[in-house]
């Protein structure tokens, strides 16, 4: 799989090593360094992957998100040095697909780009039963099967579950969770959430010491293993 | 010598002038009871001079009616009984008369002192508030107390975070500033004291009738008093100027105290925006160094196995560096007192995400866990919390035997919740239990030096406490934590 990324980053040598890298991957890689250019590039150019750093002079990261989202449908993979948990929630609900922490490696970076790209490329809406590893989701029926094992939840669970499912790869945040699941007005506990994420683990017979289905993305919400 | 007989010079003349009065009066009109004139000339004794010319006053008075108008004329001699008590009343009333006139003045004098007194302690009160500069008006106060009579110095030393600085009046010599600063901390005053609304003096006076020092709340008075010279009203004053500059010393000493609470809090936060904006210039070079590093490890790069390893062993360095420059900024925030995020928790849906992170480092290995499924939630800040297992975890896996056990356990009482993390690596050197979360102490090769003390900070700014010991299979570390204080909502 390759694709096009665009990278938005202000130091050059940033700019040239993920050229490099991401090029020995077989992505078709361009770079800017500031925000406006992003915006017009993306417009130009089409990209499928945008490596957003948040820390752009200028036009800072969450107003290139802004200005980007309506525009385009790449996924967009926010990056940043140190970013807090409350930056990393603003950039998913302003439309994020994915946080990475720099430093990082280029494997990793891979590994997130593809996973972004393969859930847009899933994207057929219609497909009645999601598949994650030996979880089941039969949205038709309503029914859940782990390991070949039908499970039983209640609502609630089976909501949380789905949209998780349905963004699997994703990290969720909490305050996403709260308003799909239990609505618009929901006000946001996040224990909720914490607590019916503990019943659907125990369901699943998902050991807590090594998560196989639901991972906690601390501070941030949740995320099902793709 | 004379202001202390005119008083009574001016009795013996006042009889002789009322005598030789009356005895005008007599030649040229015949009155009973002119011997009341006496009474006047007491009256006016008693006022003016006080109870002793007025009791002389009265005497003469006795004698020289006796001696001119009590028949026999010209002699002291009293023949008549009625004569003598005629004589005995004059003395009588005007010993009484001259009592109560003294005791008047006496009484008048007092209040006029004291309302001297509180006008000058009220002009120098409202001076001394009003100035905005405290030690301006202590000198003021100081100025003051060196006009009373007997006081020849008065100097205050105000005690500043254990400093002796001399403030106000005259100069203090260094070994007086020594011995200030034992009379304050003893809190002992050395030569006066103050004792029913007054100063004191104490008959053991300090060696070569050096100063006197008076312990107050925010300083010491230094002052030397000659005892012979002052009287009991400028005693009172002087301990209620003591007492204004008790007060003008604790204003200073609060504002001093704000001062720096302010200068802490700012250099706090200075320090805190210092590190993370150092940090973010640290770690952008090691970001940019990863990324380059981890490019050519691509087997596209073309580069051969060994160069490949020397590449994996430079971005080995490069993420220990980021590491360190992470713990240290964590550590600096612990330090100036990063507030918490605190919310419920799951104790066991921490350690799974601890686990899902350390990933990588475990290797496959299985992690044991004794935490029991019933456990309350702990009301802690995820993130750090976090840090605190992934900091033990990591610890454990560098000294456990790789066919040895790792195990996380935690158990609860109404009041917290107690985990631990052990495993069956090494014991610790028994002198070492304690210094092990001390900042940069390791006896890993690869850490920081900084986890276990980033830990005991996390663990302590929630109330809790930690401690390394050794089992018989190994060292364990336990900590507490606080409850939640919710019970699971649906």
């Amino acid at each position: 799989m390759s694709g096009r990324v665009l990278v938005v980053d202000d130091e050059v040598e940033m700019q040239r090593a993920l050229k490099t890298g991401l090029g020995y991957h077989d992505f078709d890689v361009r770079a800017v360094g500031s925000g406006e250019e992003a915006v017009r590039e993306t417009a130009a150019w089409r990209p499928d992957i945008i490596l957003l750093d948040l820390g752009l002079p200028g036009m800072d990261g969450f107003a290139t998100l802004r200005a980007l989202r309506p525009a385009t449908r790449a996924g967009v993979i926010v990056v940043s040095v140190m970013p807090g948990e409350k930056d990393k929630v603003r950039a998913l609900d302003a439309g994020a697909d994915d946080y990475v922490v720099k430093p990082f490696g280029t494997d990793e970076l891979v590994a997130r780009i593809r996973a972004v790209l393969r859930r847009q490329a899933d994207v057929p809406a219609g497909e009645p039963v999601i598949r994650s590893g030996d979880l089941e989701i039969d949205l038709a029926r309503r029914s859940v099967t782990a390991g070949g094992r039908s499970v039983k939840l209640t609502p609630t669970e089976y909501e949380l579950l789905r949209y998780l499912a349905l963004h699997a790869g994703k990290p969720v945040t909490h305050t996403t969770l709260l308003r799909q699941v239990w609505g618009e007005y929901a006000v946001g506990d996040k224990y909720n959430t914490r607590y019916v994420v503990a019943q659907i683990r125990k369901k699943l017979g998902d050991d807590p010491a090594n998560p196989r289905y639901i991972v906690s993305e601390p501070g941030v919400g949740y995320r099902l293993q793709a | 010598m004379f202001r202390r007989i005119a008083p009574y010079g001016t009795a013996l003349v006042g009889a002789v002038l009322v005598t030789a009065a009356i005895a005008l009066i007599s030649i040229r009109f015949q009155v009973r009871g002119l011997s009341a004139f006496y009474l006047l000339l007491v009256l006016w004794l008693g006022t003016t001079w006080g109870r002793g010319p007025a009791v002389a006053g009265s005497i003469a008075a006795f004698l020289l009616y006796d001696f001119y108008f009590v028949p026999p004329v010209g002699t002291f001699e009293v023949r008549g009984q009625s004569e003598l008590l005629e004589l005995f009343v004059l003395l009588a009333v005007a010993l009484v008369t001259g009592q109560l006139a003294s005791s008047l003045r006496r009484t008048q004098s007092a209040a006029e002192a004291l309302a001297a007194d509180e006008r000058a302690m009220y002009e120098l009160a409202t001076a001394a508030l009003r100035s905005p500069e405290v030690t301006a008006a202590l000198s003021l106060l100081s100025e003051r107390a060196e006009r009373l009579k007997g006081v020849s110095r008065f100097a205050l030393v105000a005690m500043d975070f254990g400093r002796a600085v001399d403030l106000a009046g005259g100069e203090v010599t260094p070994d007086e500033l020594r011995q200030a600063a034992w009379s304050y901390e003893n809190g002992h005053p050395v030569g006066a004291a103050i004792s029913k609304g007054a100063v004191t003096l104490m008959r053991t006076r300090p060696e070569g009738g050096g100063a006197a020092f008076l312990p107050l709340a925010g300083g010491v008075v230094v002052m030397r008093i000659e005892a012979d010279r002052t009287d009991a009203a400028d005693l009172r004053m002087l301990a209620a100027l003591i007492g204004l500059a008790g007060l003008l010393l604790d204003r200073r000493r609060a504002v001093l105290e704000a001062e720096r609470a302010r200068g802490f809090e700012a250099s706090d936060r200075l320090k805190a925006a210092i590190l993370s904006s150092l940090s973010h210039e640290l770690k952008s070079p090691i970001a940019s160094l990863r990324a380059g590093l981890t490019a050519l490890t691509a087997p596209q790069a073309g580069l051969q196995h060994e160069q490949r390893e020397l590449l994996q062993d430079l971005d080995g360095q490069a993420l220990k560096l980021d590491r360190l420059v992470g713990d240290m900024l964590a550590l600096s925030r612990l330090e100036a007192g990063v507030e918490l995020e605190r919310e419920p928790h799951r104790f066991a849906d921490l350690v799974g995400t601890a686990l899902h992170q350390l990933h990588a480092e475990l290797k496959g290995r299985k992690v044991k866990l004794e935490i029991a499924d019933d456990l309350p939630p702990v009301e802690v800040d995820e993130l750090q919390v976090g840090r605190v297992l992934t900091n033990l975890l990591e610890n454990a896996l560098e000294w456990a035997p790789s066919d040895g056990g790792i195990t996380v356990g935690a158990s609860a009482n109404e009041n917290r919740l107690t985990a631990w993390v052990e495993n069956d690596g090494p014991a610790i050197a028994p002198t070492d239990l304690d210094r092990i979360f001390e900042t940069f102490w390791t006896r890993r090769a690869r850490g920081s030096g900084l986890g276990l003390a980033i830990s005991k900070r996390v663990v302590e700014a929630h109330g809790g406490t930690i401690l390394a010991e050794n089992r018989r299979r190994g060292p364990r570390f336990t900590f507490t934590l606080p409850l939640a204080r919710i019970t699971a909502a649906r």
